[in-house]
């Protein structure tokens, strides 16, 4: 549970490997169908399950794992 | 020896004139036959204002539709990209209207990841080019998308978005289409991603000045070889040849490409008839009525709107800015879908004005009463028998699919429904008109 698993799950759903823990995901070309497969996937994972407004104010793997509250793990 | 080959070719909508141009441009002697007094197919302008035309038919094409882009570019017409910046209406599950940024409904996201999660499952799992193939094709053919929903779907937000999502991706009820076709049909046009996407997606650009140019040019190019208002009755074979009749006669052929939809190829007299229909009985219309609302101008880009809504309660089930290039004025394109589509179709003229209207100004408020009104049913369209394409109901897939190009003696098939590719597309009935062609190369 970090910020490298968040980085992961935006790998998988953006089908790239360029993702960086700061990379913003609307600029690698996401969009809200993508972000809700985000979302599946945090919430499958690690629990919690976060609205689109969250992903909106966090819209980056480490802002993300922020908020989900595993970012110290 | 295409050099003394004469061909016909039934239906001038972009499959049809696509194979017309490929056959006369080897020296193939052709005659189009078009059952309206247009060309076009499902592409249709409609002239909202002197010089501005909107797309009443298919519109929007994306980098991937790499035979439309040629079309394009051969035809010298050009692209112009979808506008879509601005936020975002919603009217969803009775709760009033809402404003959201970006295209995000105010809905459980998790819930709608969930779904679309299962979607990509089912449309990852498909063989693209032999959908009866796929592993499991038999079960997957037998249910509904309604059905595979009603099981699968338990958050009442995705059971709330799952129709809505159909209708604007294949303009299907879920009922009409088995869950073979709607993952066929997703994973033929790109995947969910692509086939949902404006910027990045199919939904990329328009042609400027409207879809319907394509076959205007290209039956201009044809000439006389187009003959409208001519539907063609019988195509009677033999062994030497085929005879091709029309009300006012007929004509004499050595191969004919029929390129309309399955529902209409099946209802010309065919001798000796072939032995599989074309459609069966659970294949469906596909349910679009679009309407254009024209104003003075895109008066919602003033209060950061982008026309973009989707909306649980009709007629209008999503809208989106379409106003013209060429300025002028303002229009916004309501899809109506579904079942929606057919029983908004079967209102009376005024009635489909005064709620669209009203559904408008609710959505976008400060819109004054449209300066034009325009509803295009192609559900009830006779020679068209629906659109963007027929959906295969259960059990179609596997009966008909193992079929879908082959040749019946002389006479072959084309249209969007024949493409595995890009199935119910522009660009599906592009690459299905060159494959004819090819047929025809390497058969006379």
């Amino acid at each position: 549970m970090s910020v490298d698993g968040v980085t992961d799950i935006f790998r998988r759903v953006l089908e790239t490997a360029e993702v960086a823990p700061g990379s913003d995901f609307f600029a690698l070309g996401g969009d809200s169908l993508l972000a809700t497969r985000v979302l599946s996937a945090v919430a499958r994972e690690y629990g919690p399950e976060l609205s689109f407004e969250d992903f909106l104010l966090a819209p980056t793997p480490e802002a993300l794992a922020a908020r989900i509250g595993c970012s110290a793990s | 020896m295409l050099g003394v080959m004469r061909a016909a070719v039934v239906g001038a909508g972009l499959a049809g004139l696509t194979a017309a141009t490929g056959l006369a441009a080897q020296g193939a002697e052709v005659t189009v036959f078009e059952a309206r007094d247009r060309v076009g197919g499902r592409t249709r302008g409609i002239e909202v204002a002197p010089g501005s035309w909107v797309d009443a038919g298919a519109a929007y094409l994306g980098d991937r539709h790499t035979e439309v882009h040629s079309l394009v570019a051969e035809l010298g017409l050009k692209t112009t990209p979808a506008t879509t910046a601005g936020a975002s209406r919603f009217t969803l599950g009775g709760a009033g209207g809402r404003t959201r940024p970006g295209r995000f409904p105010p809905l459980d996201a998790v819930a709608l990841g969930r779904m679309f999660d299962l979607l990509d499952e089912l449309t990852a799992a498909v063989r693209p080019e032999a959908p009866w193939l796929t592993p499991d094709a038999a079960a997957l053919d037998a249910v509904t998308a309604g059905q595979w929903a009603d099981r699968h779907l338990t958050h009442p937000d995705a059971r709330l978005f799952f129709p809505l999502f159909l209708g604007e991706m294949m303009a299907a009820d879920p009922a009409d289409v088995s869950v073979l076709h709607m993952a066929f049909y997703l994973r033929s046009g790109g995947g969910l991603r692509y086939l949902n996407a404006f910027e990045g997606g199919a939904q990329q650009d328009r042609i400027a000045g409207g879809a319907h140019q394509l076959c205007e040019r290209l039956a201009a190019e044809l000439g006389d070889r187009v003959r409208l208002s001519s539907p063609v009755r019988a195509i009677h074979q033999d062994e030497a040849g085929v005879t091709v009749r029309t009300a006012d006669g007929s004509v004499r052929v050595d191969a004919v490409v029929v390129a309309v939809p399955p529902a209409l190829a099946d209802a010309v007299d065919h001798r000796p008839s072939p032995s599989h229909r074309r459609a069966g009985e659970r294949t469906a219309r596909g349910c679009a009525v679009k309407v254009h609302l024209v104003y003075p101008a895109p008066l919602w880009r003033a209060e950061g709107l982008s026309g973009w809504s989707v909306n649980s309660e009709g007629p209008l089930l999503s809208t989106v800015d379409d106003s013209p290039d060429a300025g002028g004025v303002g229009v916004l394109t309501g899809f109506v879908t579904g079942g929606e589509a057919h029983r908004f179709a079967a209102r009376p003229a005024a009635e489909q004005r005064a709620l669209a209207v009203a559904q408008a100004g609710r959505l976008f408020p400060h819109l004054p009463e449209p300066i034009g009104f325009h509803v295009t049913d192609w559900v009830n369209e006779e020679y068209s028998k629906g659109c963007y394409a027929a959906l295969l109901g259960p059990g179609e897939w596997l009966r008909h699919g193992p079929r879908l190009t082959t040749p019946h003696r002389r006479v072959h098939w084309a249209g969007t429904e024949t493409s595995t590719e890009y199935f119910g597309l522009m660009e599906g009935a592009i690459r299905s008109g060159r494959r004819a062609v090819a047929e025809l190369l390497a058969t006379y």
